[in-house]
């Protein structure tokens, strides 16, 4: 059978089912599970033949049984439900009796809607909304602040991880939070040990976010030769830096800004350079080959930035730098990646699937321009066939990268693990 | 402190000044430095730290000349009975390994003549002389004899960062040939050699000048193309040197002139270049067999702190 045929089959095997359990709503919890696991084993037996890459038929089978999913809803969304996706940010209300801190929600809608983008802005944001709630802390009675702030803390974190899922940096830089606020000494009173903590996350931000990038432009800077041009992708904001920083110092670069719907982040990083006299080329991800293919002698260096790197060396970003690195690495342009030491993340991940976030189109500029986004998305009615698929991220492997630049030096990409060794953790 | 510091940073760019390839002088100089700085000073007076810093200097100069004879321990372990062994130009650690293989099992050597400076001679004399069956092959033949081979063995002048080597030109061909050919390609170098450079290309290293492989700023299009500017060629033959022939009438001479460029010719030329880590199979050190990601790993657990 042909995978067509085959799904057909399924197709008609679902709708079958569908009908019976519309007839016997009894059989809701086991009874729909029993048949949906009947379900799921003839997908199984009917696939076993077609080695299909992504397990298509089977995880939707699967994801049948939990009925959590609508099974009448688009399979895209049921294949990638393991994503986070937006959903708009809950109101002000928790189910526990804290209500979410103002700042947060505020906090919350600029995630939900873009207007706060990056790893490092996203962790610098967070921490001083967390800065303002521990501010308005006040430990209740019967309980200590190294106890009980941590709780407060709680469903604050949850309204933000609601508005988009959580980043590594941010990840990284609550659980250092989370480990100054248990290492408070309960003897001190309530406002000293406020201060003592906003202090501690001033520090974190000044000497991981701000100092660091500040070491990697200048690791960077001497990587990077007058007359070069340097060819980055999408808006990184440690990119920006080291390429103000090389044109500060009075080396002659030109710049290659490679761009990407539907965030067109691109588009901002080109104008702070073009505002710093820095002659620039833009074009999209899509010309990016040809223009290699022709051009490739002219490029030097190939700058990227990271949202998080794993201890395989291999680098999460924006999606489409996996692609960027790879094309470079064929025309054996050296890829380095600017990366501070926060963002490192001790997972192993072996592909951009396994963890990743799908964006949702509505927020996005509508290109072209012309064409509003709601008439793309007046496609997406219940029985449409059409389905958009938007991952922010994907996963770029260690020997596509030639180094990392860190705060500790240049390095290449197998040796990410060794950093929190030698940064004394 | 810092003054101490800066005297020893003023002292290795003194050194490094005098020589033109400076990369090994490098290495050791920052290691030493590095050996300063993270130094624990729990000594009452400035006098006793120096004292205790230049004893502990000797004792590793004394302790770094043993290195080679442990590399050369190691590496025996790869050189089978029977096996013939291609190196590049001459390399002290190399020959203590292939003296030491000699005892023990049947070795026979390649050495490239490694030009301009000819080193690859001085290779084949010392092993000649110790008994190993050696030959010289032109630089230009490594691809021609490769297949022949069972392990190439190079020393270094640096193991850098990435993990990647720098050497005299041509070990770089040397890595690419072994790997297509599927030959293992071994680096040996004593962990004094280790060095956190990281050039991102050959152009990317210290030794890279501008005149480096630059041509000529005034090329004139001689009027009369019969005759060539005899100027960049000095020619070894017997007979007196005639005006050099164009490209046709060369396929007839019979008699066996050898060319050879000139002074300026060769300044344009690299005298060292660098292989990448995933060409290297193994790096043999005193500090252990690593492989090249595990160079960059020591290298960063060092320098990085």
């Amino acid at each position: 059978m042909t995978r067509a045929e085959r799904r057909e089959l399924q197709e008609k095997q679902r709708a079958a089912k569908k009908e019976k359990e519309a007839a016997a709503p009894a059989g809701d919890g086991a009874g729909g599970k029993g048949k949906a696991k009947a379900g799921a084993s003839s997908a199984k037996a009917t696939t076993s033949q077609n080695a299909q890459p992504s397990g298509t038929p089977s995880k939707d089978a699967g994801r049948d049984a939990p009925g959590s999913q609508d099974p009448d809803g688009p399979r895209g969304q049921r294949i990638f439900s393991h994503f986070g996706s937006q959903k708009p940010p809950s109101s002000g209300k928790t189910p526990s009796s804290d209500p979410i801190h103002p700042a947060v929600i505020r906090l919350g809608l600029q995630f939900s809607e873009f207007k706060i983008v990056g790893a490092n802005a996203r962790c610098i944001a967070t921490l001083t909304a967390l800065r303002n709630v521990i501010q308005d802390y006040s430990t209740p009675a019967n309980t200590t602040l190294s106890r009980h702030l941590e709780k407060h803390l709680g469903p604050q974190i949850t309204h933000l991880v609601s508005a988009r899922p959580m980043a590594v940096t941010m990840g990284n830089a609550i659980r250092q939070l989370k480990k100054y606020i248990s290492e408070c000494d309960i003897d001190l009173p309530d406002k000293d040990a406020k201060d003592l903590l906003c202090d501690k996350i001033d520090t974190y931000i000044r000497d991981r976010i701000v100092l660091a990038d500040q070491v990697i432009v200048e690791n960077a800077v001497k990587k990077i030769n007058d007359g070069d041009t340097v060819l980055t992708y999408a808006r990184s904001s440690a990119v920006q830096k080291i390429l103000l920083g090389a044109h500060g110092e009075g080396k002659n670069i030109s710049v290659v800004v490679v761009d990407s719907r539907p965030l067109l982040e691109g588009k901002n990083l080109l104008s702070v350079l073009t505002n710093a006299g820095i002659p620039c080329t833009y074009m999209l991800l899509p010309s990016l080959g040809s223009y290699l293919s022709s051009h490739s002698g002219n490029i030097s260096s190939v700058l990227l930035g990271a949202h998080s790197i794993h201890a395989d060396g291999a680098v999460f970003s924006r999606s489409g730098t996996a692609l960027v690195a790879m094309m470079a690495r064929t025309h054996t342009i050296p890829v380095l990646v600017a990366c501070e030491t926060y963002k490192f993340s001790e997972a192993v991940v072996l592909d951009g699937f396994t963890k990743n976030e799908l964006g949702d189109l509505s927020v996005f500029p509508p290109y072209p321009s012309v064409i509003p986004n709601s008439k793309l998305l007046r496609e997406r009615s219940p029985n449409s066939k059409l389905e958009l698929f938007n991952p922010l991220y994907d996963l770029t492997s260690a020997k596509d990268i030639t180094a990392v630049v860190t705060e500790v030096g240049i390095i290449p990409a197998s040796s990410i693990s060794l950093i929190p060794l030698a940064l004394g953790r | 402190m810092f003054e101490l510091m800066q005297a020893l940073r003023d002292g290795a760019n003194a050194l490094k000044s005098h020589y033109l390839n400076s990369i090994s002088i490098n290495a050791g100089c920052e290691l030493f430095i590095e050996f300063v700085r993270l130094f624990p000073h729990e000594t009452k007076s400035f006098d006793d730290l120096k004292v205790e810093i230049g004893k502990q200097g000797r004792q590793y100069a004394k302790e770094a000349m043993s290195y080679r004879s442990k590399i050369a321990d190691l590496a025996l372990g790869f050189i089978k009975d029977g096996s013939v062994i291609l190196t590049h130009s001459y390399s002290r650690v190399v020959m203590q390994a292939l003296l030491k293989a000699h005892k023990l099992k049947r070795i026979s050597v390649y050495v490239t003549e490694a030009r301009p400076r000819g080193l690859g001679v001085k290779t084949y004399e010392a092993l000649t002389a110790a008994g190993i069956p050696c030959t010289i092959v032109l630089d230009s033949a490594v691809a021609y004899v490769m297949d022949k081979v069972d392990i190439v063995l190079v020393g270094s002048e640096a193991v850098v960062e990435s993990g990647g080597l720098i050497n005299a030109v041509g070990s770089n061909q040397m890595a690419i040939i072994a790997k297509a050919a599927n030959v293992p390609f071994y680096a040996m170098a004593e962990s004094y050699k280790f060095h956190s450079l990281f050039p991102l290309s050959q152009y990317d290293l210290p030794t890279h000048t501008p005149n480096t492989l630059a041509f000529p700023k005034h090329s004139v299009r001689p009027a009369d193309l019969s005759v060539v500017r005899p100027s960049t060629l000095s020619v070894h033959t017997n007979p007196p040197p005639s005006p050099i022939r164009t490209s046709t009438s060369l396929a007839a001479i019979h008699s066996p002139v050898q060319f050879s460029m000139g002074p300026d010719q060769t300044k344009l030329n690299p005298e060292v270049d660098y292989t990448r880590p995933d060409l290297i199979s193994l790096v043999f050190s005193d500090v252990g067999i690593l492989t090249p990601d595990g160079v960059s790993q020591y290298l960063v657990g060092m320098f990085a702190g």
